[in-house]
């Protein structure tokens, strides 16, 4: 007899303390489509008002560190106007899981309204929208999300020198679905056309289904 | 110079002749005459001590002690003592012929003596005697030995208390003789003489730290910090103006902290142990060794403390000493040891070192130190510094200065550097660069796979670890020199492997196998078929999740290529023919309560429904004739998100041919 599926609740709140420390608060639940050796691929538009541009991206995750809330991967640009071959960048990630990280970003220029306007983006991130007001999402529980939150921040060019002419002085608002490990995201740098949509989906690299892999740092 | 040598031999002849004629003799001044003589020549002196030792010197005088009235021949009681305990001193075939000789009870007998010098010669000799490994353990299980060792400790003698101190050093090694003691009150007695000279507070602190050092019990009862008292000394005795005693009172304390972490809490307070610590290493010789190895294990697995250390600029000290200064062998594993768990959690104190071509340098060159130790110590400092994902991203281990000393240390005689190696080795080979092939092209591969047929089990663990994470997103050339090296058969027998954590390093080797391009799959199908057939055999026979993970991904993996490889995968999960009532294991897995197991499991049905396949809806109908679609259906709520979603695709896709349950 088939069962009804229960859908995914919306993330509880769990705010008994209005303090800063989350004391209980959990950290996110592994999602295999999210852990290391994954890739993803896909597309950046960057279009101007002049200009209609987007483009190619591929990303692989290559650390995961959900305790510490940490993330990290490369991202290659594949179709770049002012580079001859792809452009590879390392960037490291912080996840929200309100323990180690808020919505609030505190840095890299986003104040807080900044912040609620890339993630209202996200539709998946509008029952959370009236807590992170409050406090930033402190006090939310997300373990049982569908949705990750993420921010993207590129460190280096791992195969052009930083002279190439392409800026990695913003960050990406990520908003990942645990279902079909689909990636959105927004590139957020004021000097930067706003709003550039990153677009991504898992790869199957020709296969007809899904393939794990890991290594484990001793 | 030969003619002095024989004079030398010539002199200590007749010393031995005159010591004979001594023993027997009945004339104290000639006796004392002789043991002048020959305490004045062994004192300081290993050489000389060896020498007499081999020339039968001290039964001669362990029998003129024996023969002596201790009221009338003191000043012969004392020289005798004295020379026995000098035989003894650092000297382990001393105290051995000390020991044959009897002189032990001779000795003993001297502290109930009412001549305070004749106390204190027999006190120092037995200190002596204790202060080797081969002195014999005291009994403390003899309550009238623990009194005894009450008594040398009430006793109003600095030489006395320190042989109490020094027979407690020795001998109490088990969690029962440090409760014994400690119920016994000699916890007490010891801080009591924290207050008397140097030596005794020396002597004592030692002694404590024997009887705390990793029992909890022990300490929550007698030494927190709600026994105020015993708390404060030892705080205070970190201020102390001698510096082994400061670096005695941190050793207790770290040994409480390690113990009970909860004691030391207050940041201050840790940071203070740490400048202490820091500024002991001033001193060249023991002290400072010492003060490295009590730093590194006080911020050993505590990452608050690592920060801490951070904080401090230790990280800086460390390495600013190493070049201002050619450090001894104990001092490099020392710094060693220290920078690799300042660097174990944190990332910014990896940058440190990696962004520092000196302090980079420093570490791969003392890979080929002559000094297995400090070999190893420089391993598990690369080790830690390599779990930098940042930096292993960015291609910074991967080259020839790390990569050759790791690779010829795999060759090392000694066991314990051919696993610290390894272990380092299995960091920096996953390398997300694209340079893994300079590994490959300079004999590493050869040596691992040499390594995983070792008949060492942590050797074998290590170098099949190291192996898997090389095939860790590695191109397809180099997986090929991979698996020609290893062949199906090694690897066949490493998946069957005695021990269960070579198993599931195998099965995760085989996973980043057949991972990648499609025809990677192709490997677990060569020589018949004989590692899928493994992998099949593991999973149906082992019990561990960890093992059973790996391979339920390996099978996963499988059934993620072509039709061919899906079929494979269900002869594998599904019972033989003859076999009809045996249960699926695939309906073991789901049922695991491991989640990760689920997962594993579940994926692998998700990708054998996948609907697109010519063969989904015969593999579907089989997988509902063994019970695995019912199943499945029990865990739409699964408590892991991750299985729940899985779970969710895989029965969707099963439905796309119909709901069979009606």
């Amino acid at each position: 007899m088939p069962v009804r599926i229960v859908e995914s609740p919306a993330p509880s709140n769990s705010s008994s303390s209005s303090s800063g420390a989350n004391p209980g608060q959990t950290c996110l639940q592994p999602c295999s489509l999210l852990s290391v050796g994954q890739a993803f691929s896909g597309t950046q538009n960057v279009s101007s008002p002049h200009k209609e541009e987007a483009w190619r991206v591929n990303v692989r995750i290559q650390g995961c560190d959900l305790s510490h809330g940490y993330l990290c991967g490369t991202m290659e640009a594949l179709n770049v106007p002012m580079a001859d071959t792809p452009v590879v960048t390392f960037w490291e990630g912080e996840i929200v899981d309100t323990k180690n990280y808020t919505f609030f970003t505190n840095k890299w220029k986003a104040t807080s309204e900044v912040d609620i306007e890339h993630w209202s983006k996200f539709p998946s991130f509008s029952p959370l929208l009236t807590q992170v007001e409050v406090d930033g999402g402190k006090s939310l529980d997300l373990s049982n999300y569908q949705y990750i939150f993420m921010r993207w921040k590129e460190q280096y060019f791992v195969n052009v020198g930083a002279d190439c002419g392409l800026t990695i002085a913003g960050f990406y608002y990520v908003c990942f679905s645990c279902v079909d490990g689909s990636i959105n995201g927004y590139y957020y740098d004021p000097n930067s056309s706003p709003f550039q949509k990153l677009e991504l989906k898992t790869t199957n690299e020709g296969r007809t289904g899904f393939s794990f892999s890991s290594y484990e740092l001793q | 110079m030969p003619g002095s040598a024989s004079t030398t031999s010539h002199r200590s002849e007749s010393l031995i002749t005159r010591l004979h004629s001594a023993s027997s003799s009945q004339n104290n001044e000639t006796k004392l005459k002789v043991l002048r003589e020959l305490k004045n020549q062994i004192i300081g002196n290993r050489t000389k001590k060896i020498s007499y030792i081999k020339q039968g010197a001290v039964p001669f005088v362990v029998s003129v002690l024996s023969n002596c009235d201790c009221v009338n021949d003191c000043l012969v009681v004392v020289q005798c003592a004295a020379i026995v305990g000098s035989f003894a001193c650092g000297v382990d075939v001393g105290v051995t012929a000390v020991l044959e000789a009897g002189a032990f009870a001779h000795l003993i007998a001297l502290l109930s003596r009412d001549n305070v010098k004749v106390v204190d010669a027999g006190a120092r000799a037995l200190r002596m005697i204790y202060q080797s490994k081969v002195a014999p353990k005291y009994d403390f299980f003899e309550e009238k030995n623990i009194q005894f060792l009450i008594s040398l400790l009430d006793r109003n003698n600095e030489n006395v208390t320190g042989l109490g101190a020094s027979i407690i050093t020795h001998s109490c090694q088990t969690h029962d003789e440090q409760k014994i003691l400690a119920d016994a009150g000699v916890l007490k007695k010891l801080i009591n003489l924290l207050g008397g000279t140097t030596n005794q507070r020396d002597a004592s602190l030692e002694s404590f730290a024997t009887i705390i050092k990793e029992n909890p019990e022990v300490i929550s009862k007698f030494v927190g910090p709600e026994n105020g008292r015993t708390w404060c000394t030892l705080i205070e005795l970190t201020k102390d103006r001698y510096p082994r005693t400061r670096l005695l009172a941190c050793k207790c304390i770290n040994l409480i902290k390690n113990a009970a972490p909860s004691y030391l809490q207050y940041v201050g307070m840790r940071t203070k142990l740490i400048l202490v610590l820091l500024e002991l290493l001033d001193d060249p010789g023991q002290v400072g060794d010492e003060a490295l190895f009590t730093l590194s294990s006080f911020i050993e697995d505590d990452e608050g403390l690592q920060k801490l250390a951070f904080e401090t600029n230790t990280i800086d000290k460390l390495l600013n000493r190493t070049q201002k200064e050619l450090l001894q062998a104990k001092r490099l594993q020392g710094v060693f040891i220290t920078l690799a768990n300042i660097c174990s959690n944190l990332e910014c104190c990896r940058s440190i070192l990696i962004q520092s071509p000196k302090a980079l340098n420093f570490v791969t060159d003392a890979l080929t130190h002559t000094n297995v130790d400090v070999r190893v110590a420089a391993c598990i400092c690369l080790k830690n510094i390599s779990r930098s994902v940042k930096y292993l991203s960015a291609g910074r281990f991967m080259t020839e200065s790390v990569i050759m000393p790791l690779i010829q240390l795999l060759f090392d005689t000694s066991t314990s550097v051919q696993v610290a190696a390894l272990c380092t080795i299995s960091n920096i080979v996953v390398d997300f660069t694209m340079h893994k092939s300079l590994f490959v092209q300079n004999g590493g591969v050869k040596q691992l796979v040499q390594l995983s047929k070792s008949m060492d089990s942590v050797i074998r663990l290590n170098a099949v670890w190291a192996l898997r994470n090389l095939v860790f997103l590695v191109d397809s050339r180099c997986k090929e020199v991979i698996f020609m090296e290893l062949r199906a058969l090694t690897l066949t027998s490493l998946v069957s492997d005695p021990s269960a954590s070579v198993q599931e390093q195998a099965l995760a080797l085989i996973c980043n196998l057949v991972n990648g391009p499609v025809d990677s799959i192709e490997y677990v199908f060569s020589e018949d078929g004989l590692l899928m057939n493994a992998v099949g055999r593991q999973l149906w026979s082992a019990s561990k999740p960890e093992v059973l993970i790996q391979g339920m991904y390996v099978l996963c993996n499988v059934a993620s290529g072509k039709e061919f490889h899906k079929e494979a995968v269900m002869h594998q999960l599904l019972p033989q023919p003859n076999n009809d009532g045996t249960q699926s294991i695939m309906v073991t897995m789901l049922q695991s309560d491991t989640a990760q197991l689920r997962t594993a499991a579940v994926w692998t049905i998700v990708n054998l429904t996948i609907p697109t396949g010519a063969g989904a809806l015969a593999r579907v109908v089989k997988l509902r004739n063994a019970g695995i679609v019912s199943q499945l259906k029990n865990m739409v709520n699964d408590p892991c998100l991750d299985v729940k979603l899985r779970v969710k695709t895989a029965l969707g896709q099963s439905m796309t041919f119909g709901d069979f349950s009606t």
